[in-house]
């Protein structure tokens, strides 16, 4: 089966990569899609529609909010862009992951504990 | 949180979101076949990029969700669909639920009404009634009120209670006359204490003062009850202080009883309480105050703050048994305390065992009630099985679909319980009118919050119960077939499921129908019981004009008038007085000495119960003279000794003589019987024979007047009623009634029993009949192929009705067989409430199985000629 749920491997990450996008620039669902998975040279592949889920949990945090309107293909789109909340609960969480990136970084190969 | 707008927002949400991932869909297709797909190829591709659009679409709504509340919400929305979808189905299972939830609801008003609800006093906890207990004796012979003495006695001595009441348990009938005429009111004695130590206040005036009756100043006082306020008095305040003449004396009202106020012990009504000071004047019974041999009095005492009932009654008890120990004849009595309930301690041990004994009967019908439900449910489950499938194969876990089928089975009984409740709210009314009008006690059966507590539960247990076991079996199954549409032959396991369902509810219906069998034979018989006396064409009334203050030669003026003229009203033919009427509830014992026989071991004395009957009291009563005369008027002179005796009384103590002008003393009283008329009925008619005695009449002033006339017995009375009216317009004629009226009371638990179990046997009957042939019928359709089959293959019609009422026939021996074992242990419970039947009576039992058996049978053949009338073509076509 290719159901992987991506919260199973870390909660909270496709989170942080819609954030991320979104700061950089507002986007609706689909171009989101196609951002991280050209970030990320297609290792990460995120089944396609679990961003939606993702998508509704920021929205009801308030973290970021929709808007219907046209793309510059002249497509009707729901586009969605990052709060002021947003973006602090995205540095927040980029600097834990960041620890916690080091932590398991430093645990896995402790001759490279300098990297950072 | 912001969840309360988005209850309202949500629909567009969802909207959104739906739409979101169409639109998503559709720009991947559209790179896709840039990319040089086909549309088809594109959009396939794309749906498998996306993922099961389903579960994340339900994944994406749960973020918005409320969830467990919501989805049950969900949940039920979907039942609702689903029931009104197969209404056949959902009505059938509705009504077999609200006949058995209904049968429980009505009889547990009436344990609710009599055994739960307290009584309307505050901090009843604090309080204790008295009586006196006989150690030696058992059961409610055991117990006996208090004298007068002796309540003082108690009241001044103990230690435990910070007060003691007493009041008398029997409400007295009396005439209050207003506006020149007489109207029948009941009242009852009670201590002056008795509203302070019920810890009460007076809707209006004041109660009594604690020293009211030692110094007896003033005019004598009376507190009335409410409804009699407002009823009687037009609610009107100034009815404190208005003067009351009852019984011929003045009284003055100085309070009015709270609303509601109805008394300490359920039954009984009382429109006004007078102080035990009061009792000489009020009935008349001037030395029942100083008698230590009358008792007459319920104690009611409030415990010292600390102190346990135990502990009071073990004080009482010590002063009860020292205030005897003077007579060494006398029982051992011991006081016994209970809690203020509106049905008595003594009293309690019948009235559970009556309405356990229906509770019984009626959880029995709900038994078979939710077996018919989860016949249904089971059946219908198979049916549904291409539905769960699909929702299985969406996406649902079996949890899910588990507690979507309970949430269904619960919908459904809870309809059940709330038309239970509808049908109970129109039963109870029923039940409490048949109680004879006469009968002066009147219990009230309120739907208070423990009856819709107890809807409540049962209706939820019941619907678990008969949800929970198709729901799991529903979804343990492999899903491909079914989602084929593969017609299965329903598997084994299920069918026996089903089999062993329907043997059940035939066993518990034969148990039932068995008991309603006997009691309704029962019933038969004790109508048939020949009490002695004639049932009909005669009317009866109480008379009292010696509560009008009547001298001894008014009195007997007044009932010679009365006797005239009432003989010469059309359609009587005769007409006469007695102290006593057969089988109710007074009972007077004479001790007798006569020569040659000895009493009984353990008696001092023959005891033999009498009563003082005028001239032509049996022609009138239709009591057959046997032997000898009937009483002339002379026989009241003075040194006359006649008395007449009953045929049991004369076999008894002069068997094979002529007990004509046989002499034996009466109440130290040489008399000579001068007849001997029919043994009859005295106390109860299951009685056994039962030795009686008759004294003439003499002067009294309290007395039963029984007439003999036509047909029209009601047209007679109120004839009486105007003669008597003519005579003194302030003389009440009490309880006037035809002879049948007064057997009613008698009959009346054998009536009841007899028409609850008759009713509730035939619902049992009817449920367990649609259960029967819902089953037949089912396996017909599922076995229309195999028919199908056997009909191509040459069977004939008769042999295919065979074959299915060979099933159905199977089934309900197997149950007819469990339920007569059973019912041999069952009845045994009916044993002290039928008469002249025994428990096991064959030709009930016989008569019950057959009768069940026919039914099973016609219940199974209609199915099977159903199934005799498939076509064979078609049915195999279909496959």
């Amino acid at each position: 089966m290719t159901n992987s749920n991506p919260r199973d491997l870390f909660p909270g990450a496709l989170e942080m990569m819609i954030l991320e996008s979104l700061r950089r620039q507002p986007a609706h669902g689909y171009a989101l899609v196609q951002h991280i998975q050209q970030r990320s040279n297609n290792l990460l592949q995120v089944e396609e529609g679990s961003l939606y889920p993702a998508l509704q949990r920021l929205l009801k945090a308030r973290l970021v909010k929709a808007e219907w309107g046209v793309s510059s293909t002249n497509r009707r789109v729901r586009t969605y862009q990052i709060t002021p909340a947003g973006m602090r609960h995205l540095e927040k969480e980029i600097s834990s992951f960041e620890r916690m990136l080091a932590g398991i970084a430093l645990v896995l190969d402790p001759d490279k504990s300098t990297a950072n | 949180m912001s969840w309360i707008p988005n209850l309202f927002r949500r629909r567009a949400l969802y909207n959104d979101l739906a739409e979101e991932m169409r639109l998503h869909l559709e720009e991947r297709t559209e790179q896709l076949m840039r990319g040089g797909m086909s549309r088809m190829e594109a959009e396939q591709a794309a749906r498998r990029a996306f993922g099961n659009r389903t579960v994340l679409e339900e994944r994406s709504r749960e973020v918005w969700q409320w969830s467990t509340l919501e989805s049950i919400g969900a949940d039920v929305r979907y039942a609702l669909r689903q029931l009104s979808n197969s209404p056949g189905f959902s009505m059938t299972v509705i009504l077999s639920l609200t006949l058995g939830l209904g049968a429980n609801t009505t009889i547990f008003t009436f344990v609710n009404a009599l055994l739960l609800r307290p009584p309307a006093i505050a901090d009843a906890g604090h309080l204790v009634e008295v009586m006196e207990r006989n150690a030696k004796a058992s059961g409610i012979e055991a117990f006996m009120p208090l004298s007068y003495p002796g309540y003082v006695d108690l009241r001044d001595h103990n230690r435990t209670l910070s007060d003691f009441a007493a009041f008398d348990g029997d409400p007295h009938p009396v005439s209050w006359s207003h506006g020149g005429e007489g109207e029948m009111v009941h009242g009852q004695l009670v201590s002056n204490n008795f509203f302070s130590v019920l810890g009460l206040e007076p809707a209006l005036g004041r109660f009594f003062q604690p020293d009211q009756d030692k110094n007896g100043r003033g005019a004598p006082s009376v507190v009335i009850s409410y409804p009699f306020w407002q009823r009687q008095l037009g609610g009107d305040r100034s009815a404190v202080g208005r003067a009351l003449v009852l019984n011929g004396a003045t009284y003055t009202v100085i309070g009015v009883a709270p609303r509601s106020f109805t008394g300490v012990i359920i039954g009984t009504t009382h429109d006004f309480w007078a102080p035990l000071a009061a009792t000489p004047t009020l009935i008349r019974e001037p030395h029942l105050m100083g008698s230590d041999t009358s008792f007459w009095l319920f104690g009611l005492g409030r415990l010292k703050p600390g102190v346990s009932q135990n502990e009071a009654q073990a004080d009482l008890t010590v002063l009860a048994r020292s205030a005897h120990s003077s007579d060494p004849k006398a029982a051992v009595m011991d006081a016994s305390a209970f809690p203020v309930q509106l049905v008595p301690a003594p009293f309690r041990g019948y009235v559970v065992a009556f309405t356990s004994l229906l509770m019984a009967a009626v959880g029995l019908v709900l038994l078979i009630a939710c077996a018919n439900a989860a016949n249904l449910v089971l059946a219908r489950s198979t049916a549904r099985r291409r539905e769960l499938a699909v929702r299985s194969a969406l996406g649902a876990s079996r949890f899910r679909i588990v507690r979507q089928a309970i949430t269904e089975s619960l919908m459904l009984s809870m309809m059940g319980g709330a038309g239970g409740l509808m049908l109970a709210y129109w039963s109870v009314p029923l039940l409490l009118n048949l109680k004879p009008a006469t009968i002066p006690v009147s219990i009230e059966a309120p739907f208070d919050w423990r009856v819709f507590a107890f809807v409540f539960a049962v209706s939820l247990l019941s619907g678990i119960a008969f949800g929970v076991v198709p729901a799991l079996g529903s979804t343990r199954r492999d899903l491909l077939p079914a989602l084929k549409d593969q017609r299965l032959l329903a598997s084994p396991r299920r069918s026996r499921l089903r089999g062993s369902i329907v043997v059940a509810q035939i066993t518990v219906c034969l148990v039932l129908l068995i008991s309603a069998g006997l009691c309704v034979r029962s019933l038969v018989n004790a109508r048939s019981i020949d009490p002695g006396f004639s049932t009909h064409n005669i009317a009866v009334t109480q008379l009292d004009p010696g509560s009008l203050g009547y001298t001894e030669s008014q009195d007997r003026q007044f009932y010679q008038q009365l006797l005239q003229r009432v003989r010469a009203l059309p359609g009587v033919s005769s007409a006469s007085l007695s102290d006593y009427l057969p089988l109710g509830t007074s009972r007077s014992m004479s001790e007798v000495k006569i020569d040659g026989v000895n009493p009984p071991p353990g008696q001092d004395m023959i005891r033999v119960q009498f009563a003082a009957v005028a001239p032509n009291f049996f022609s009138t009563m239709g009591i057959p003279v046997l032997n000898g005369r009937d009483f002339v008027p002379q026989d009241v002179d003075p040194g006359a000794t006649a008395v007449i005796i009953n045929q049991a009384m004369a076999t008894h103590y002069w068997p094979g003589r002529n007990p004509i002008g046989q002499h034996f003393e009466d109440d130290k009283k040489n008399v000579e019987i001068v007849g001997v008329v029919k043994t009859g009925k005295y106390r109860s008619l299951s009685e056994d024979p039962l030795d009686f005695m008759y004294r003439p009449l003499g002067s009294q002033s309290q007395e039963f007047l029984v007439v003999r006339c036509g047909a029209n017995e009601e047209t007679t009375m109120s004839e009486i009623r105007r003669v008597i009216q003519t005579l003194d317009p302030n003389v009440v004629p009490m309880e006037m009634e035809s002879i049948s009226q007064y057997m009613a009371l008698p009959l009346f638990a054998a009536h009841t029993t007899g028409l609850l179990l008759a009713v509730f046997g035939a619902v049992a009957l009817l449920l367990a009949t649609i259960g029967l042939s819902g089953v037949v019928s089912y396996s017909v359709s599922q076995r229309a192929n195999e028919i199908g089959v056997r009909m191509a293959l040459g069977a004939d019609r008769l042999h295919v009705v065979r074959l299915i009422l060979k099933q159905g026939m199977l089934l309900t021996g197997i149950g007819i067989a469990l339920g007569l074992a059973l019912s041999f242990a069952a009845t045994r419970v009916l044993a002290g409430l039928l008469y002249g039947i025994k428990p096991v009576d064959p030709l009930t039992f016989a008569a019950v199985s057959l009768f069940l058996g026919a039914v099973a049978f016609i219940s199974c053949y209609v199915p099977a000629r159903h199934a005799a009338s498939i076509d064979p073509m078609k049915s195999l076509r279909a496959e």
